[in-house]
């Protein structure tokens, strides 16, 4: 795939994925066939803010795990009352990580 | 972190664990002081209950045989109540034959949670449980 055309993709998107996986994306996008191009640029991504924001005001119900994809774990939260409230506190620094896992995990079906 | 066998069935363990000394330790606080600790967040803070509110008065009578009066205080302690009895059984099952059963299920449980047809109906209920918590008093 075209250089400009990835890094304007990594540009507009470098806040949904770790820092060390940019590097990874950047060098598979570029051997990419240029047809994929479409069905990347479509992708809905999970903004770790959004998820953040979710864990702090909603985060003892599990909504933030639901929103990310995480329904078996956001369960549990829920019938927990957020685990007596300590993984709601854990959660708040771990969402937005896990966000950006999750996103990962979305964008490397079409990577590989 | 994508959630694998390994990492579901620590989790699975540590919170049962958690579960278990919870369970006893508010048990014994009840016996000794007469009223109940709460654990909740929401209901500390807010003084609100959350929608899970009260299944540990709920497990706590479910052990003493009261099937009516734990599903009065909260239905979801029946919930919790049996993936607290069945989950370490079947870890320890899984751990002797090296099988990933639990694993399995769990996948599929989650899969068919996220379709509208199952995770509609349940989010109604655990809103009718909410109301019902608030309007109880918990």
């Amino acid at each position: 795939m075209d250089t400009q055309k990835v890094d304007m993709f990594l540009m507009t998107n470098s806040k949904f994925f770790e820092s060390h996986q940019l590097n990874m994306i950047r060098e598979r996008l570029i051997v990419l066939d240029d047809s994929k191009w479409s069905m990347l640029s479509t992708i809905q991504f999970n903004d770790p803010t959004t998820s953040l924001i979710v864990s702090i005001l909603a985060g003892s119900l599990g909504i933030d795990r639901f929103m990310i994809g995480d329904t078996g774990i956001g369960v549990g939260k829920l019938l927990t009352c957020g685990g007596f409230g300590i993984w709601t506190i854990i959660d708040w620094f771990m969402i937005q990580n896990a966000t950006r896992e999750k996103n990962m995990q979305k964008i490397q079906r079409f990577l590989y | 972190m994508p959630l694998d066998r390994k990492k579901l069935y620590s989790l699975l363990i540590i919170s049962c664990l958690a579960g278990y000394i919870w369970l006893y330790y508010s048990i014994a606080s009840t016996a000794k002081e007469g009223k109940t600790t709460y654990g909740c967040l929401l209901k500390n803070l807010a003084n609100m209950p959350c929608p899970s509110c009260g299944s540990t008065r709920s497990i706590i009578s479910l052990t003493k045989g009261n099937f009516d009066e734990a599903f009065g205080i909260n239905p979801i302690g029946y919930i919790i109540a049996l993936i607290m009895l069945v989950a370490p059984l079947w870890i320890i099952y899984d751990m002797i034959f090296k099988n990933n059963s639990l694993f399995k299920c769990y996948q599929i449980i989650e899969r068919q949670l996220r379709k509208p047809k199952y995770a509609v109906p349940l989010i109604v209920l655990l809103i009718i449980n909410w109301i019902w918590n608030i309007s109880k008093g918990l």
